[in-house]
């Protein structure tokens, strides 16, 4: 039997979730446990879709599963930003001044991420910037006052899953280094699953009508650091950077 | 559009945030402003003005006895708000204005002067470094504070007390400082960094941080008292009741002081339970490197500069 590639993508985003019978164990108020030290063996980071190797940008498939063809659905004149943000992005990327990353970057950006849980808040604590997101957990909603770097992200859980609700995001930060941007209309609903002991499956689906002609999904693993030894050090960009330009002087 | 509207207060708020740190250098013939942080109505620091303001909370009334965590810790998880004097401008009693610093009370209670114990050639350093504060102090440039400045940081914190750690979420800079309270040795002393390396331990009611591996580029406060990756800080926070909080550290640091050292405060609740932390985005936000000339560190050319 042949499927196109379009049915076999579309099988393969739909299947792991529904077909999990791995059973996190619990935190002491019930729910799944998913703390500990996790991070992604991917190139995200990089660029969210397929894309080959340049200069110190290693080669990935893309993490986008719906679409199927695995590409950011832009609306035309974004993918014309997008590829402006491209060109530029040695200067305009707004990492490589430091800023807050956002989400859902600072979730596969090549640094570790600690989570860990009260019955009140799930935490994620990037060793980058030392970046926090604080998910409520307590059914409050998104404030009506203000938009954050790192969004504000109001949960919920879903049998084995941490749903996120993600609003309230400056339009300043990017996807990617690739230039993969959006506008502060975007609205991301996460899905964290344990899947298995050691994997954690992170779903994003984005939704930003200003730029994007449709929502999409991307998808990917975080695994579990297990070296005994282990804990978030840190990486205080704004204090390299500034290094970095006395130096060139 | 709305958003926008709120998008542009937020970049305002940030912005202002970010200037606050910014005060004028006092020409020849002009008198030191008495302006800076927490100078309110533009007349500088708290003493001889209004007592309590932005950075100046007012005591806490008594709250009801200290609760446990579900491990068994004693409960100190929500929002609260620092009591050190005006130690955020300087830790050390400093009753001369400086540009940015009014007079004020600082938060050390050992020695009993008040003042911290350097030796001659780290005072001379200190005093160097308070002379060029205004470019030179590292929450001007956004980087995150070092033990026990973070135990005071501006705008209070958020505890947080998942099993085995102690969390406390600073609204400064949108950070977050981990101590692991299961019983870790330190990590290898090769490894320096800005907030160093913390390890907790609950004795009876009392949670003792034990903080090293700093990298020294961190100082008390905004007047120049500087750390070295030599020093080694135990904190101590009791929590009185579910109000108050007493916090004493030590600092020992041979390499620049005559004898330990001891600053004392207290944290009190935030009155809004349901308070929630904004985002401080200070690199985002930093207005002062842009002021700053090139000579500095700063990113303005001289020419025109608003000093060397």
């Amino acid at each position: 039997m042949r499927y196109s590639a379009a049915v076999i993508a579309l099988f393969i985003a739909s299947v792991p979730l529904a077909a999990q019978s791995y059973r996190a164990p619990r935190t002491p108020d019930g729910h799944p446990d998913l703390q500990g030290i996790w991070q992604v063996m991917n190139t995200a980071a990089v660029n969210l879709e397929d894309h080959i190797a340049t200069l110190g940008m290693p080669a990935g498939r893309s993490v986008i599963v719906d679409p199927p063809d695995g590409k950011i659905p832009y609306t035309p004149a974004a993918a014309l930003q997008q590829k402006e943000n491209y060109k530029n992005r040695a200067k305009a990327d707004p990492l490589n001044i430091c800023y807050i990353p956002g989400v859902p970057r600072v979730m596969y950006l090549p640094f570790p991420i600690q989570i860990v849980q009260t019955p009140k808040f799930v935490l994620m604590a990037s060793e980058f910037a030392h970046s926090l997101r604080r998910v409520f957990m307590d059914g409050t909603k998104h404030p009506d006052v203000a938009l954050f770097w790192i969004g504000d992200s109001r949960g919920h859980w879903e049998g084995e899953t941490l749903v996120v609700d993600v609003a309230n995001n400056l339009p300043d930060t990017w996807f990617d280094r690739s230039g993969n941007f959006h506008s502060d209309a975007l609205h991301i609903v996460e899905r964290i699953t344990r899947t298995e002991p050691d994997i954690l499956t992170y779903e994003a689906r984005i939704e930003d009508p200003q730029v994007f002609t449709r929502p999409w999904t991307m998808r990917m693993f975080l695994y579990r650091h297990k070296e005994p030894n282990l804990q978030l050090l840190e990486y205080e960009c704004n204090a390299y950077l500034e290094d970095a330009e006395k130096e060139s002087k | 559009m709305r958003k926008l509207n709120t998008l542009n207060l937020v970049v305002a708020a940030v912005t202002a945030a970010a200037l606050m740190t910014f005060a004028p250098v006092p020409g020849e013939g002009q008198d030191a402003p008495k302006g800076g942080r927490g100078g309110g109505k533009g007349k500088g620091g708290p003493p001889g003005g209004e007592q309590y303001g932005p950075y100046y909370a007012a005591p806490v009334k008594p709250g009801d006895p200290v609760g446990r965590t579900p491990d068994g810790q004693p409960d100190m998880q929500g929002f609260w708000t620092p009591r050190f004097n005006q130690a955020i401008f300087e830790v050390q009693d400093h009753p001369k204005a400086q540009p940015g610093i009014g007079p004020g009370k600082g938060a050390i209670v050992d020695p009993a002067d008040g003042r911290i114990p350097y030796k001659p050639e780290a005072a001379a350093r200190a005093q160097e470094l308070l002379s060029k504060q205004i470019y030179l102090e590292p929450e001007a440039h956004c980087y995150v504070s070092g033990v026990p400045h973070a135990a005071y940081q501006q705008f209070g914190y958020q505890i947080v007390q998942p099993t085995g750690y102690v969390l406390f979420l600073t609204e400064y800079a949108h950070t977050y400082r981990a101590v692991p309270t299961d019983g870790r040795p330190h990590i290898s002393p090769n490894i320096k960094m800005f907030r160093g390396d913390s390890v907790g331990k609950w004795e009876g009611g009392t949670l003792v941080i034990d903080t090293t591996n700093q990298n020294g580029k961190t100082w008390f406060d905004m007047a120049g008292n500087f750390t070295t990756p030599a020093i080694h800080v135990v904190e101590r926070y009791t929590p009185v009741d579910t109000n108050n909080v007493n916090y004493e550290a030590v600092v020992d640091d041979s390499t620049i002081y005559t004898q330990p050292w001891k600053i004392a405060g207290q944290l009190g609740r935030h009155p809004d339970l349901n308070m929630e932390l904004m985002e401080f985005a200070c690199v985002e936000g930093n207005q002062d490197l842009v002021h700053y000339t090139e000579g500095v560190g700063g990113k303005a050319k001289e020419k025109g500069a608003l000093t060397k």
